[in-house]
């Protein structure tokens, strides 16, 4: 089952995972156990993932988060919030983002 | 909907095709201790467990941290913690959950015997991508002949046990050497039954890194002739089937670099780099000529990456001896000669040595189908 994802909660990336660039890739790894799928993959954000990940360690709502990105790249908030949502979804399927509500 | 998150396995990870392209720090191993409990024939490095001087010379905790982190800015992926036996730190899991929260893939060398309750739970929240456990022997007598360590087969069963049970990840790994030949068979028989993973031997002993003369000698009667290792090679149809599989590489119609005195034609320092218990850095674990190691307490890691390693790696023979022998063997690839073993045999980067020139002709001989 898909997890819920509402614009009006805040997600934040979870305190088992580390994200950082290497070789050109922007990857999470999991640092405790329960997040991933396998130990052998290595999860990377691809361009707009990493715009709506930078943006998560602030306490903004997915709007908020959404509205931001939607000045910086002049593009349609509706489009961006459902990138969002969609980039939550996955990330909360992995337990790689955590729902502060 | 757009996919966002992209996964992929470890070996489709592109950094793999830009080490091939260039110098691209992939991995790094931490020898965080010489120490160790058990006293093994062959081992390399091993200090008494109890040596307060070796204790006094090893890399704190704060040190090690400034380490890895330069390491993670140079895009280092992959931590190896070895020892000695890792295990006997006090500061291990302050040291290994450092590495894991700077987003580091973690592996880890342990002969077992220190594991408890208490690593289990910590590797089950925290998990490695895999320990890997040397083993010495399938019977407490053998085992304990390598170790020279009364007590030390039980030890090792018991946390290798708990290991299995606790559902770690765990790699099995055996040295083949005089002391424990006899048994080889029973070892990878009793590493296959507790694995789904993968068991290797090692049957190349190299000669100890501080060059101790009295260790260095019973590491060569530990040492298994060139007949003896090609029998076991062949007796291992999977290592067989590699060897056999890479025979065009391995047995060059020319030799690969005929007119160059380049000493280094390895990877080493390429991709990887060691940093001993003590806090020299060097390109490969076995390379401790003096010209080929950089202090990091007197310097910083990014220098010996950026700076260092690549005049080591523009060392250059004159020795007419090596050129006309190792530089234009067109068997070196079956050899375990190196500069850094070299150095360890002879005390020079550049001479050739006896004994692994007898076991690389002798594997010739076999992927020829020279020997039965």
């Amino acid at each position: 089952m898909k997890p819920e994802v509402s614009l009006n909660n805040i997600y934040k990336p979870s305190e088992d995972v580390v994200a950082r660039e290497v070789a050109g890739e922007f990857i999470i790894i999991p640092v405790a156990s329960g997040v991933g799928d396998a130990e052998d993959e290595i999860f990377s954000l691809n361009e707009p993932g990493k715009s709506i990940w930078d943006k998560l360690s602030a306490d903004k709502s997915l709007r908020d988060v959404a509205l931001e990105l939607s000045k910086e790249f002049e593009a349609p908030l509706e489009q961006i919030e459902k990138d969002c949502a969609g980039l939550i979804q996955e990330l909360l399927k992995r337990k790689m983002v955590v729902d502060k509500g | 909907m757009a996919n966002f998150v992209n996964s992929m396995l470890l070996p489709e990870f592109p950094l793999w095709e830009k080490l091939k392209k260039g110098r691209q720090l992939v991995s790094f191993d931490l020898e965080i201790t010489s120490r160790c409990n058990n006293n093994c024939r062959h081992c390399y490095i091993n200090l008494p467990a109890d040596s307060s001087e070796a204790k006094s010379k090893e890399l704190t905790f704060s040190q090690i941290k400034d380490i890895v982190d330069q390491a993670v800015s140079l895009g280092a992926l992959w931590c190896l913690i070895t020892g000695g036996e890792p295990f006997l730190r006090k500061d291990f899991f302050d040291i290994y959950l450092y590495i894991k929260k700077k987003g580091l893939l973690v592996s880890v060398f342990t002969n077992a015997s220190l594991i408890t309750d208490e690593h289990i739970r910590f590797f089950r929240k925290y998990p490695a991508r895999d320990i890997e456990v040397t083993v010495y022997g399938a019977t407490k007598k053998t085992y304990e002949c390598v170790t020279r360590k009364d007590g030390s087969f039980d030890a090792f069963t018991a946390g290798l046990k708990l290991l299995l049970e606790g559902g770690i990840k765990t790699r099995f790994k055996a040295m083949a050497l005089r002391s424990n030949v006899r048994e080889l068979p029973e070892i990878a028989r009793f590493c296959l039954e507790r694995t789904k993973d993968y068991f290797r031997f090692d049957p190349f002993l190299h000669l100890r890194f501080d060059g101790n003369p009295k260790r260095n000698e019973e590491i060569k009667f530990e040492r298994l002739t060139a007949e003896e290792i090609v029998a076991i090679e062949q007796a291992d149809s999977e290592r067989y089937n590699a060897l056999e599989k890479n025979c065009d590489k391995l047995i060059m119609k020319d030799s690969a670099h005929i007119n160059c005195n380049h000493l280094f034609h390895c990877g080493a320092g390429n991709g990887s780099f060691t940093v001993s218990y003590d806090g020299f850095f060097r390109l490969c674990s076995s390379l401790w000529h003096p010209d080929c190691v950089y202090d990091l307490k007197r310097g910083r890691l990014t220098e010996a990456w950026q700076d260092f390693i690549p005049k080591v790696r523009d060392m250059r023979s004159n020795r007419g001896e090596f050129l006309e022998k190792c530089r234009k063997c067109q068997i070196i690839n079956l050899c375990i000669w190196c500069p850094a073993h070299s150095h360890l045999e002879t005390g020079e980067l550049d001479k050739p040595v006896e004994y692994f020139c007898e076991v690389a002709h002798f594997r010739q001989k076999m992927l020829e189908g020279a020997v039965d």
